[in-house]
């Protein structure tokens, strides 16, 4: 992949695995994780529940369980997170990345007025004073679409609705000015027309801010038209890795094609069967030596049960995927047109 | 719970896991302990055993002298037989003696009373929650004055105005549980009072006193043993100060509480005399406690699972 | 915010509940001392009273008055503040038991605050789990728990006053009269009661905190990279606050029933030492007071705590 001499990757993970000892031994929950993203790009990663996404994001974070095991290289803003102090870990990580997570009901603390739950990550990272905070902090929420924000700074989260908090928690990713911003699955807890209304403002911010953005969902409606990469996780793998809209046309993993198939279109007659993927997730305690879809594949061969797959690449040197038997090179009718709102 | 938790929905505290591993290794080990307890558990509950084996035949110990007669020289230090295993008291009794007729006293004292207090709690505590209105409100009025006051004070109050007597203390340490007896069994009764199987026994045309007594009460059972542990490690802490202070149990009958006030002059030359009766109040305690906790464990684990 | 209405019918609920229980408290305590075999003023006065004297003593405490008659006059006297005279000094009985109140007003007020270091420890367990002092903390708080306060007051006198020599085995001197003398004997008494206290404190604090910090809210202050002691102090002892708070109320049970043996056993001038002697010389007004002001003070402080969860928790409404 060329970077361009202007950008930098912000974020990059090398060679990832993440390993959880359980009761019945060591579960391997992501193997092998290769990606960046540069300044003021936009990654999308999607994948099924299981698939190791949010696994992915608290490694990130540093906020992954006691006991994780994470091997390989991960890069925040060109510093490798596993060499630094936790102190400056940590500092590094509440500074550079603001992240807002899935459920708004309960990622805000009901005993603390959301004004102080919005200020005191600018308060501890830039040592705002309580002023300085309080403005910025208003001036957030104002930009997030809460009314009467001067108003609402001392209420507490249960006196707002769950659409309202997640621009809270938006508003409190912002105050740091990170430079990248993590979305884990933050719409999926809302109604849909929420949804868009947040991922515009996401989208919105994104672009005026000049951050990075990741978009992490088992959505594909949600990083379509909103993201410039996208990276497809199953069963803790990357299985397909490129730019969304070459993804999107031209699928070469089996899985991501069946992701993209699934997805209802505008222009599919009324009550058309949507596609499913048959199979279950892969069970991470007994995990099959050759590649995790294997067993759903509908073009399996023997090969592919045995052997984990390299990383080849499509047309595109930044288009690559994991696969034994690729899809061909097709071109399609791109389903990202098509306006589903989700 | 949450989605920001282990997406394994595994919780692997030490406990568990230590468990687990050691069920898995060692299949024929979970006959030796308590379902679901650890070593402590389970030695907690061998105690008890044991302590009510003494409390009730403690005459049949061969061997064993009398706790009110002096059978050797003041105050000897601890040896190795029957008799002398705790020493001698300032009477030249034998301590050992006294403490397992102490354990005696002390069970009775804690036995009696919890049968006053579950039998009159479970009943009024049953009403209340199956009639609910005033009666209730009553009930909890009741419960409420007793909360309101230290049941110390009120025996105390009772020997100012009649002397000190094993009555007194049961009766009155009997009827400050009936407090809390009464609210565990009137939140068991209202929580169960919508299940199925009493609208079901409602419908078959069975008694409210059917009901109450064949249906409802066995599901008041967990809750009221995982407190009647610690209530009773309450009520022997109590009897033990009372005892202490010289309202208990009245000389020369053999408590922990009197045997370490008596003790307490000769503390500075002969500080083992106080081992005794100590070590007994202690254990008895501990385990009582232990225990509470382990039946309050089960049954969190078991209204989780339903 | 909340509206002070729903506060108002909260606190007048409780008060008449608690008028209640005053009302039944008290009343059973003058019913008391109608259980004295022959009469109460036969008990007061002793073998060697004469039957004038009797009827004297009967006469002026009314104890040949129906209860109820007895009761009301009582009450009476209460409202206006007139509890009566104790037996022996002929003091009134309400400025005797507030002085004695106010000792052990500070013993109790002492070992709550020695106490709540109980929480900062839990703090630190809590966020450290099941490391060496964790399970230190778990095998002393339940060993602490067992052992009856009359034992500890005996274990610490004879560690601390006989073999150590550092504090006084007994005594008193008021701290109005002289502070650092006052510190010095309260220091002991403090000591004894405070240990079970701060393990029970302990253990309920870090239940608390250990069930916040598996919240959501948690993960999402630490992933905002904020230092643990923040997160502690600004995201986890709130919610952990109400159940602290109901410890602490509670532990006014545990101090005046503590009171007696720790009063007794060090010499201190305060209430458990006042009933004890009022016992023992069968002074009846004096123990009938002292029941009555401690029925006022529990209620009141168990009232506080009710409500005090209201404030602490914005999400509750008042009911």
């Amino acid at each position: 992949m060329d970077a361009s001499p202007t950008s930098r990757a912000i974020l990059s993970c090398s060679n990832m695995t993440c390993e959880l000892d359980s009761v019945t031994g060591p579960l391997k929950i992501l193997q092998d994780i290769n990606f960046s993203i540069d300044t003021r790009r936009a990654l999308g990663i999607v994948g099924e529940s299981g698939a190791g996404k949010s696994m992915l994001v608290k490694a990130i974070m540093g906020i992954a369980p006691r006991g994780l095991r994470i091997a390989g290289k991960i890069e925040l803003d060109g510093q490798d997170l596993s060499k630094l102090k936790p102190k400056d870990r940590r500092k590094l990580i509440g500074r550079r990345v603001g992240i807002v997570f899935q459920n708004p009901m309960t990622s805000l603390n009901p005993f603390v007025q959301i004004g102080q739950q919005i200020e005191e990550g600018g308060r501890i990272h830039l040592g705002l004073s309580h002023n300085e905070a309080r403005r910025r902090a208003i001036e957030l929420l104002n930009l997030v679409g809460i009314p009467d924000a001067a108003d609402c700074y001392d209420y507490y989260p249960h006196q707002f609705s769950g659409g309202m908090k997640q621009r809270i928690m938006i508003a409190a990713a912002l105050i740091c000015e990170p430079d990248l911003l993590i979305a884990d699955e933050a719409t999926t807890a809302l109604d849909v027309t929420v949804q868009k209304e947040v991922l515009d403002l996401l989208q919105n911010i994104q672009a005026e801010r000049q951050m990075s953005m990741i978009l992490v969902s088992h959505n594909l409606g949600v990083v379509a038209g909103r993201t410039d990469e996208i990276l497809v996780l199953y069963g803790g793998n990357v299985v397909e890795y490129g730019p969304t809209a070459e993804v999107f046309r031209n699928p070469r993993h089996r899985y991501t094609e069946a992701l993209l198939s699934a997805m209802p279109q505008m222009d599919q007659p009324a009550h058309t069967r949507l596609r499913t993927i048959p199979g279950q997730p892969p069970n991470l305690a007994s995990r099959p030596k050759g590649c995790p879809f294997a067993p759903r594949c509908p073009a399996a061969q023997a090969i592919c049960h045995d052997v984990m797959p390299d990383v080849s690449t499509g047309i595109e040197a930044s288009h690559r995927f994991a696969c034994h038997f690729p899809l061909s090179e097709i071109s399609r009718l791109t389903p990202v047109e098509a306006a589903h709102v989700q | 719970m949450t989605d920001i938790g282990n997406p394994l929905g595994l919780n692997p505290g030490p406990d568990a896991k230590l468990s687990e591993i050691v069920r898995a290794a060692t299949p024929w080990s979970s006959k030796l302990r308590l379902s679901g307890g650890s070593v402590s558990d389970t030695v907690a509950a061998i105690f008890l055993v044991l302590l009510i084996l003494v409390a009730l035949f403690v005459d049949f110990i061969p061997g064993l002298v009398s706790p009110r007669l002096p059978y050797g020289d003041f105050s000897q230090l601890p040896d190795w037989s029957l008799n002398g295993l705790l020493g001698t008291d300032d009477i030249g009794r034998s301590i050992f003696s006294r403490v397992l007729y102490g354990a005696r006293t002390s069970m009775m004292i804690v036995a009696i009373s919890t049968t006053i207090a579950l039998v009159a709690g479970l009943l009024l505590g049953m009403l209340a929650g199956y009639y609910r209105g005033y009666f209730e409100r009553a009930v909890d009025l009741f419960a409420n004055a007793l909360a309101a006051m230290p049941s110390t004070l009120v025996v105390l109050a009772f020997v100012a105005v009649t002397g000190p007597s094993v009555i007194t203390i049961i009766v009155v340490l009997g009827i400050f549980d009936i407090g809390t007896y009464a609210r565990v069994a009137k939140a068991g009764v209202i929580s169960q009072s919508n299940r199925d199987y009493v609208l079901a026994a409602r419908a078959m045309g069975a008694t409210d006193g059917r009901i109450l007594l064949q249906e409802i009460l066995p599901n008041l059972i967990p809750a009221l043993t995982a407190v009647m542990p610690t209530l009773m490690a309450g009520l022997i802490i109590t009897e033990g100060s009372l005892s202490f202070l010289g309202y208990g149990i009245p000389a020369p009958a053999p408590s922990w509480g009197g045997m370490i006030a008596s003790s307490t002059d000769l503390l500075s030359r002969f500080p083992l005399l106080i081992l005794g009766p100590v070590l007994a109040i202690v254990f008895t305690v501990y385990a009582f406690n232990t225990i509470g906790d382990y039946l309050a464990q089960r049954l969190n684990n078991r209204e989780r699972e339903s | 915010m909340n509206s002070v209405k729903p506060y108002a019918k909260a606190v007048s609920t409780r008060l008449i509940a608690g008028v209640l229980v005053f009302l039944l408290v008290t009343f059973s305590a003058t019913a008391l001392s109608s259980l004295a075999p022959g009469s109460a003023a036969q008990l007061i006065l002793g073998d060697y009273a004469t039957p004038e004297q009797i009827a004297t003593l009967n006469a002026t405490y009314g104890y040949d008055l129906p209860i109820w008659q007895r009761y009301l006059s009582w009450l009476g006297d209460l409202l206006r503040g007139d509890l009566g005279v104790t037996m022996f000094s002929q003091q009134p009985v309400l400025g005797v038991v507030l002085e004695r109140a106010a000792v052990t007003f500070e013993i109790a007020f002492l070992a709550m605050a020695v106490s709540l270091l109980g929480v900062p420890l839990a703090m630190y367990t809590a966020s450290h789990p099941n490391k060496l002092t964790d399970k230190v903390m778990r095998s002393v708080s339940t060993l602490l728990l067992a052992v009856p306060t009359f034992v500890i007051v005996v274990l610490f006198s004879y560690l601390f006053a006989l073999v150590l020599r550092w504090l006084p085995a007994t005594g008193w001197v008021k701290f109005t009269d002289n502070p650092l003398a006052n510190l010095w004997y309260v220091a002991l008494p403090v000591m004894c009661l405070s240990m079970h206290q701060t393990a029970y404190l302990y253990r309920v604090a870090r239940n608390e905190f250990v069930t916040t910090l598996q919240e959501d809210y948690i993960a999402v202050a630490r992933a905002k990279g904020l230092p643990l002691s923040y997160i502690l102090f600004h995201h986890a002892l709130r919610p952990a606050m109400p159940q602290i708070i109901t410890v602490m109320g509670l532990s006014l049970t545990y101090m005046l029933a503590g009171s007696f043996v720790v009063e007794s056993y060090f010499a201190v001038p305060g209430i458990g030492w006042t009933v004890l002697s009022a016992v023992k010389s069968h002074d009846i007004p004096l123990v009938q007071a002292i029941l009555s002001l401690t029925v006022v003070i529990f209620v009141i402080v168990f009232m506080l705590v009710d409500l005090g969860y209201a404030l602490i928790d914005p999400r509750v409404k008042v009911s």
